[in-house]
């Protein structure tokens, strides 16, 4: 794991110990981390698909969670364009905003919102939602700022895949990362395992990752693994090593 | 061929309005920067080429390599976190490195793997535009000495355009625009590898074997490799993918 990586789950990890957490990491406890731990007033974390589908998942306060219900309302707005584009979001100044999203623009600065963060929940073509932030204060983010928002969205993405598991829930878990070497084979093999078991790429990931936590063994070498092709996936069953 | 010019200058000309050329339909970063890559190459004296990009979270991402040695000396110093690449990129200077086992005591991880892999001189340049660093493009050769004056200055100049070409056009909101550029960019090439193990996986195949079948079915419809990638993920699309995939491959 590497330094910034393992710094930002340590945040994650003190906000779901602390007095409003469940002990759980949890999208709630990386909502709240990075509320305090970013210059910005609020964050939210909202799952959504390619068919329009928006679930709320977690919010630092009332007014992130507002923010999300005014673009799914509106039908317009940084969150949704972050989605749909699969890039960044970055508005330092809503004022310079109003043509583009007129309504939304209009409609958060009324609530004292300044800036608005947006970043997709993605890696390749898995989509699975948005991280957003808020700050009653116009400016850009610093760049140490933008380099741990991003490990976070990195965090939210791995937390929203081991949910659709269920190994989030499992004893002693904690979400794996993706080493420089070896991230490659992460995601050839999820492409690989899609075509195994017939499924999405989104769903070939989880089952991968469900894998390696299971089987205590690193992401990138059950991935390894895959690629070389001495480990396969077989629908409904744990994965069978491949003979000879 | 323009009366006077010799074959060499006729083709340095053709591949700088290659680079600066970012603006035509069907704009595609990450074959963009392959082509850079390859360019490279071709007119300098190197046997191979490798390009970082910056991930933005405090490292860098592998992005293109001419060959698997160079994609596996790349990877690595990512991986110890040492090398003239990382060098190059947290200077923002030219590391040049005309014969690498001259620098065990610097790097020694890094030179005993590059020596293992048969490389000896490294030419590192970083893509810099103002102060910021997006990347470094680094050039590996088989054998030591340093590239002459003319290769260097050639390098820099290519790498220099074609940064300029990716960021400067929408400069107003320039930090917003780079990191959205950058992050497109990284995630692209994820989806090229996901595409690469759909393939690979549907055909019996290698993952290099998919990805030049892939880049060669983008080319003959002049589509974005990217967006080949994600048809062939959900299905869209199928591409022909034989076993002479692998002769884009030279060997260092």
């Amino acid at each position: 794991m590497g330094e910034r990586t393992a710094r930002v789950f340590a945040w994650v990890a003190a906000a779901a110990a602390d007095g409003e957490g469940d002990g759980r990491i949890s999208p709630a406890a990386l909502c709240r981390a990075a509320r305090t731990r970013l210059q910005v007033d609020g964050v939210s974390m909202t799952a959504m698909t390619g068919h329009g589908m928006h679930t709320p998942v977690a919010a630092s306060g009332e007014l992130a969670a507002e923010l999300e219900e005014l673009q799914v309302t509106l039908g317009e707005g940084p969150g949704l364009a972050a989605f749909t584009f699969g890039s960044p979001m970055l508005v330092p100044d809503l004022a310079t905003s109003t043509a583009r999203w007129p309504g939304f623009a209009t409609a958060a600065r009324e609530r004292g919102v300044a800036a608005v963060f947006a970043f997709p929940l993605h890696t390749g073509t898995i989509q699975l939602g948005v991280l957003e932030l808020h700050r009653a204060e116009t400016g850009p983010l610093t760049t140490e700022d933008l380099a741990n928002v991003l490990v976070f969205a990195d965090l939210g993405l791995q937390l929203l895949l081991d949910s659709s598991s269920g190994v989030d829930r499992r004893l002693g878990y904690r979400p794996a990362d993706e080493p420089a070497r070896g991230r490659d084979a992460v995601h050839q093999a999820t492409g690989m395992i899609a075509v195994q078991l017939g499924v999405g790429v989104a769903e070939a990931l989880a089952r991968l990752r469900a894998h390696a936590f299971t089987s205590e063994t690193p992401l990138n070498e059950v991935a390894a693994d895959v690629v070389a092709r001495r480990l396969r996936f077989r629908p409904e069953t744990e994965p069978d090593e491949a003979p000879g | 061929m323009v009366e006077g010019m010799t074959m060499r200058e006729q083709r340095v000309t053709d591949t700088f309005v290659e680079l600066a050329d970012t603006l035509v339909a069907g704009f595609d970063t990450v074959e963009f920067l392959h082509t850079l890559t390859e360019r490279c190459v071709e007119l300098l004296d190197a046997e191979t080429a490798g390009l970082l990009l910056a991930d933005e979270r405090g490292s860098l991402r592998l992005v293109a390599a001419s060959t698997s040695e160079t994609q596996l000396l790349e990877l690595f110093q990512l991986q110890e976190e040492e090398g003239p690449c990382l060098e190059c990129y947290r200077t923002g200077q030219v590391v040049t490195l005309p014969d690498a086992s001259q620098v065990a005591g610097r790097w020694p991880r890094f030179t005993a793997m590059a020596t293992e892999l048969g490389f000896a001189g490294v030419h590192a340049i970083p893509m810099q535009l103002r102060t910021q660093v997006i990347g470094t493009l680094n050039l590996f050769r088989t054998h030591p000495n340093g590239l002459d004056d003319n290769d260097a200055r050639l390098g820099k100049a290519l790498v220099d355009v074609a940064t300029i070409g990716l960021l400067s056009e929408r400069a107003v909101r320039h930090q917003e625009m780079v990191t959205e550029q950058l992050q497109t960019a990284l995630n692209s090439r994820v989806t090229i590898e996901q595409a690469k193990g759909v393939l690979a996986e549907r055909h019996g195949v290698t993952t290099d074997q998919a990805f030049t079948a892939m880049r060669r079915h983008a080319r003959s419809q002049s589509r974005r490799l990217g967006e080949v990638a994600g048809e062939i993920i959900v299905g869209e699309v199928d591409i022909t993918v034989t076993d002479t995939a692998n002769q884009r491959h030279v060997r260092p």
